[in-house]
């Protein structure tokens, strides 16, 4: 019985939920494209440049702590309300493991590989892109999914700010007290994030070396 | 070591035992005072309990920011407290359960002071002035640029104007559902939003209407307009100082006394009240004993 309701108010509110599962979609993809514009050079950089790693990473660790409710509310007076100030915060939030995947990924390689290339006349970009990417390639991906999985589940706060996507979905359930309303924005969150991850572990596959 | 870290506990446990119970004694020349939580309920305990000790000499213990109206109706119903103030529209809907239909503020009054009585043992004093209801709300100046002043001159240009909202209140089937069916509101899509938000997003122009209360203080500070529910769609949340039986009984005074409020809050006092707390961050009771000596009530 209780199941027969779920399943009615699924499909009164089927355009709601994919309108918000759509929003969702937007968030996440905007925040982990910009994340990983900056992220991944900045993490290369970092690899040759290592007296300025710790700081680097330490600011972005920094950014972690703050709570991702707070980090919203902060942005309002500088981006307003709506998808601006979400995607800002979802950016921040995506950068940490990013970027230190990355660093870490390049720095594990196996120094011997590293200098068998040079010792061949590699120039350094061609070790870069040929020996230590490649290498480090898992690492990398493992911290694009764990950004991937963060950034679905911190956007659901961002409907506090006006943003839509799921969120919004959960906390008018929320409001109401309504745990079939609730349930009707977390599920289709949670199956994102297994479709997300999913999908670029099939991507970490193919493009293994 | 161990047994040094028990016996703090011990300690730290017998302590918070022995304070619960003296928070909760209640003597019998005091009377219990609660509010729910938001600043307008902080300022009407403060305002109660300044009026009541300046002119009786019973002593008010304020327990104000308990909850929501779940919290202090039950806690009235106990008998844990003896007086708060409650709205019209909130006894009859949340908590009496009952239907609205359109219908002028002095019926909803009787009839929740009707049932009140009968069944709660609770008497209803009279309403301070102000209706604290749920409404919409716009910037004056766009308000006037358009000529809106009602529900139904919005409706006609909602598909143009940009609505944001509680979630809360485009959820509730008595918020925004009911306000689109009756007044055919076609704004696109509303944009939910945290509670604390609305108001500074109608003010900066991120939404042209938002969902209010009529006494926010936030309206006066943002010069924004309330417009005007024609249709009657909302309840009329007057709100009254409401207060056991028993204890009016014991002491009849505080009745008088407490009705010596009435009238006395308009709306755009109400708001004046709640800005200075909200918007210039003064204590809730500094501003009720301020009104009531402004008011030559103490």
């Amino acid at each position: 019985m209780m199941f027969n309701n779920f399943l009615v108010m699924l499909q009164n509110r089927w355009p709601e939920i994919m309108i918000g599962t759509w929003e969702h979609i937007q968030l996440t993809l905007v925040a982990l494209f910009i994340g990983n514009l900056i992220a991944l050079p900045l993490g290369i950089l970092l690899t040759r440049k290592r007296k300025l790693a710790e700081a680097v990473i330490g600011i972005t660790s920094v950014f972690q702590t703050i709570p991702s409710l707070a980090l919203l509310g902060f942005m309002i007076p500088f981006f307003g309300i709506g998808f601006g100030p979400a995607i800002v915060a979802l950016t921040i939030y995506a950068l940490l493991p990013i970027l230190r995947n990355t660093y870490t990924g390049i720095l594990g390689v196996n120094q011997a590989v590293v200098d068998a290339g040079t010792g061949m006349g590699m120039t350094s970009r061609q070790v870069l892109f040929m020996i230590e990417i490649p290498l480090a390639l898992p690492i990398i991906m493992a911290g694009i999914r764990t950004a991937t999985v963060m950034v679905i589940g911190v956007a659901t706060l961002a409907a506090l700010v006006g943003a839509g996507g799921l969120g919004d979905i959960i906390f008018r359930g929320i409001a109401m007290a309504r745990q079939d309303l609730i349930l009707a924005g977390a599920i289709p969150a949670a199956l994102l994030s297994m479709i997300f991850d999913y999908i670029l572990k099939r991507i970490e596959i193919a493009v293994q070396p | 070591m161990k047994k040094i870290t028990l016996l703090l506990l011990s300690i730290l446990l017998s302590m918070s035992i022995t304070g619960c119970s003296s928070f909760w004694e209640k003597d019998n020349n005091t009377v219990v005072i609660g509010g729910k939580n938001f600043t307008e309920q902080d300022i009407l305990v403060y305002i109660m309990k300044g009026i009541i000790e300046e002119k009786t000499g019973i002593k008010v213990k304020a327990k104000a920011y308990l909850g929501g109206t779940n919290v202090v109706s039950q806690a009235i119903d106990r008998g844990d407290l003896d007086i708060y103030a409650e709205y019209t529209g909130t006894a009859l809907v949340s908590v009496l359960g009952e239907e609205y239909s359109p219908s002028d503020p002095e019926v909803v009054y009787e009839k929740v002071k009707t049932i009140y009585d009968a069944k709660k043992q609770i008497v209803w004093l009279k309403p301070f002035g102000f209706n604290n209801t749920y409404t919409l709300s716009m910037r004056t100046e766009q308000a006037n640029a358009l000529g809106i002043e009602t529900f139904s001159d919005l409706a006609k240009q909602s598909a143009a104007l940009r609505l944001g909202a509680t979630h809360e209140f485009l959820e509730r089937i008595d918020g925004y559902q009911n306000v689109k069916a009756v007044y055919n509101m076609q704004f696109s899509s509303p944009a939910g939003m945290d509670p604390g938000l609305t108001y500074t997003a109608c003010r900066d122009s991120n939404v042209d209407v938002i969902d209010a209360f009529s006494t926010d203080g936030r309206i006066l500070a943002f010069n924004l307009k309330v417009l005007a529910d024609d249709k009657k769609v909302f309840p009329p949340f007057y709100a009254a100082p409401i207060i056991r039986a028993d204890t009016l009984k014991k002491h009849p005074e505080i009745g008088e006394v407490l009705n010596l409020l009435a009238g006395k809050l308009t709306n755009e006092e109400m708001m004046a009240l709640n800005a200075k707390v909200d918007l210039e961050g003064k204590s809730p009771q500094v501003v009720a004993n301020e009104w009531l000596k402004a008011k030559g009530l103490i």
